[in-house]
């Protein structure tokens, strides 16, 4: 379990994270929401040990400021792309550490071939990951991720800029994951897909939380409408799934150009 | 296994470039007798042959290698670390520090100017880096930050070298030929050092190199992949350094190495990982050694400067090479 207490994260004296308060479950699948500036990719780095912070986060009873004993695996919204670097050997850094930064080993070949094979990327691993579309792009993070055999998995907005196919796939991969046990900690913009996949939500504001709980109770909850300034409507399926849309009357009322009456 | 085949075959390129320059020289010695006298079998050549061989041409092939090696892996190396293609091993003052200590040397020593060369270009050298570095806040921020204050700190260093040249015209020539290197002063005393300092460093380059690969991605993931990017960062460069100015000090600015060869082995390999990091130090040291020959020899018996033969060549055959293999996809 992550406990986070009184957590306040600042820059250039500024608070960007304040005063948050919130335990992450082991093994489950939390969803970070809120508007863009809410804190969630703040919260997601200092989750991972990045950045200095007041108060305590705790991973298994441990500070994770600058702790590398831990095996956390981090998915970034914009990755840096080594030219020059084929998938294989890209997949192959989230082994390196385990290989002892020697050579490669057997097993280590063996498990990593078995990951591009899930996430389909077998048959791939030659070509170079400059030359990858979006959606492989992304797959080529989560490999290199599962390689790693991570207890935790943080991902930094893993679906956005794809279409609605690979948003699927990608969190198929996810799911893979939380089947191995893994810990999994994601910001998301679309509300729905994270509704449909998390189990427990977290809805982030101003660099604060103003709710977390089961999937279910979040969406309905009015805090969510109001993180999102109630520009947003909850809607039920047929099967009970959620669908969050735009409230389009509000923003019509808001951002139609004022005209002189 | 890639990479011990290329390992292996820059190794036999190295040993087969070394013959051949310890071959050729202005006084003809047949090839089976300096093998004898390399390897102290009966036969071996007496006399004046011997010192030609083992005292004038061996130490200068070694010297060739050495920097060669030292030029080539911290070129490789800083253009991981800054994450461009074009850093070369001289960007961080380093080049710039060791010419204004060269200059100094010349305007302010008299009576043997060459013993003390070496000292001053490498605290020169290293000086210029250490305020780079100072200036930089210590890579608080990002690399580039390093790299900038690199670049301003050299041209400060240009500037008060280039005012004590006007001021003292007698040095002017010689700290030029030295700014275009030579290897001429390579004795075993300059090997001995030179080898030290530089084969420490690059073992721990080569030590640290399948880790210098994670700094091609950003920091949040290299630092989940269990590294400590802003620490591997300054060993890194400050080994590389070293090597560069020790390289610098022994022979002068040799251009043209440090871009060239690792982009050679990468284009040649289809590899940018560092785990090339030794092939790329065998080829510097080979790409070096031929330069030096051809240095020695084409102008017969006048010498070229090592640095006109590495660009002279070097460049058309790195387009090529360009050409034909894309090199940065």
């Amino acid at each position: 379990m992550i406990s986070i207490q009184d957590l306040t994260v600042r820059f250039d004296g500024r608070d960007i994270l304040t005063d948050i308060n919130v335990s992450i479950e082991t093994g489950k699948w939390t969803c970070l929401v809120g508007p863009n500036g809410a804190g969630k990719t703040t919260l997601l780095k200092t989750l991972l040990g990045v950045y200095q912070y007041s108060g305590s986060v705790k991973d298994e009873g441990v500070e994770v400021y600058q702790n590398q004993d831990r095996n956390v695996a981090f998915v970034p919204q914009q990755p840096h792309i080594p030219a020059g670097m084929t998938v294989m050997e890209y997949v192959m850094l989230g082994r390196s550490k385990k290989d002892g930064w020697g050579r490669e080993t057997k097993s280590g070949r063996d498990f990593v071939a078995q990951v591009l094979t899930q996430t389909q990327l077998f048959g791939m691993q030659h070509r170079f990951v400059a030359q990858l579309s979006g959606g492989e792009m992304q797959r080529a993070l989560i490999a290199r991720a599962l390689a790693q055999e991570p207890k935790l998995i943080l991902l930094d907005e893993p679906t956005s800029a794809l279409d609605l196919h690979h948003q699927i796939s990608v969190l198929n991969n996810i799911e893979i994951l939380k089947e191995h046990g893994v810990t999994i900690l994601s910001t998301m913009h679309d509300i729905t897909l994270a509704a449909m996949y998390a189990e427990d939500i977290v809805v982030m504001l101003d660099g604060r939380v103003t709710l977390a709980g089961s999937a279910s109770s979040v969406i309905h909850s009015p805090e969510l409408r109001s993180a999102f300034d109630d520009r947003i409507n909850v809607y039920t399926l047929d099967g009970g799934r959620p669908v969050i849309m735009a409230n389009k009357e509000y923003l019509n009322e808001r951002e139609r150009p004022q005209t002189e009456a | 296994m890639w990479s011990w085949r290329i390992t292996a075959i820059s190794i036999a390129l190295l040993v087969v470039v070394a013959l051949l320059a310890i071959s050729f020289g202005p006084v003809e010695i047949g090839f089976p007798k300096i093998l004898k006298t390399l390897l102290g079998l009966p036969g071996a050549a007496t006399g004046q042959e011997r010192t030609l061989l083992l005292d004038l041409r061996l130490p200068r092939v070694l010297l060739a290698a050495l920097v060669g090696a030292a030029l080539a892996t911290s070129g490789a190396v800083y253009q991981t670390v800054f994450r461009n293609p074009l850093a070369d091993p001289y960007l961080l003052g380093t080049a710039a520090g060791a010419g204004l200590g060269a200059t100094l040397a010349f305007t302010i020593v008299h009576g043997d100017v060459y013993a003390l060369l070496p000292i001053f270009s490498f605290v020169g050298g290293i000086l210029a880096v250490l305020t780079s570095f100072f200036i930089s806040g210590r890579f608080q921020a990002e690399p580039n930050t390093l790299l900038l204050s690199g670049i301003a700190v050299g041209s400060f260093a240009t500037a008060v070298q280039t005012y004590l040249q006007q001021r003292n015209s007698n040095a002017l020539r010689p700290v030029y030929s030295w700014i275009l290197g030579e290897l001429t002063a390579a004795n075993w005393q300059v090997v001995s050092w030179s080898s030290f300092y530089i084969l420490f460093s690059l073992s721990i380059l080569i030590f640290i190199s399948k880790k210098l690969d994670g700094l091609m991605l950003s920091d949040e993931e290299s630092f989940s992949l269990g590294i400590n990017p802003q620490q591997l960062r300054i060993i890194a460069v400050a080994a590389a350094t070293l090597a560069t100015a020790t390289a610098v000090s022994a022979s002068g600015l040799i251009g043209f190495v440090g871009i060239v060869v690792p982009h050679l082995v990468r284009g040649i390999t289809h590899r940018v990982t560092n785990r090339s990091l030794t092939a790329i130090a065998f080829a510097g040291a080979s790409f070096l050694v031929l330069a030096d020959l051809g240095a020695r020899t084409l102008l017969s018996p006048a010498e070229l400067p090592i640095g006109v033969i590495t660009a002279f060549v070097g460049a058309p055959f790195f387009l090529f090479v360009l050409r034909a293999k894309r090199l940065v996809n």
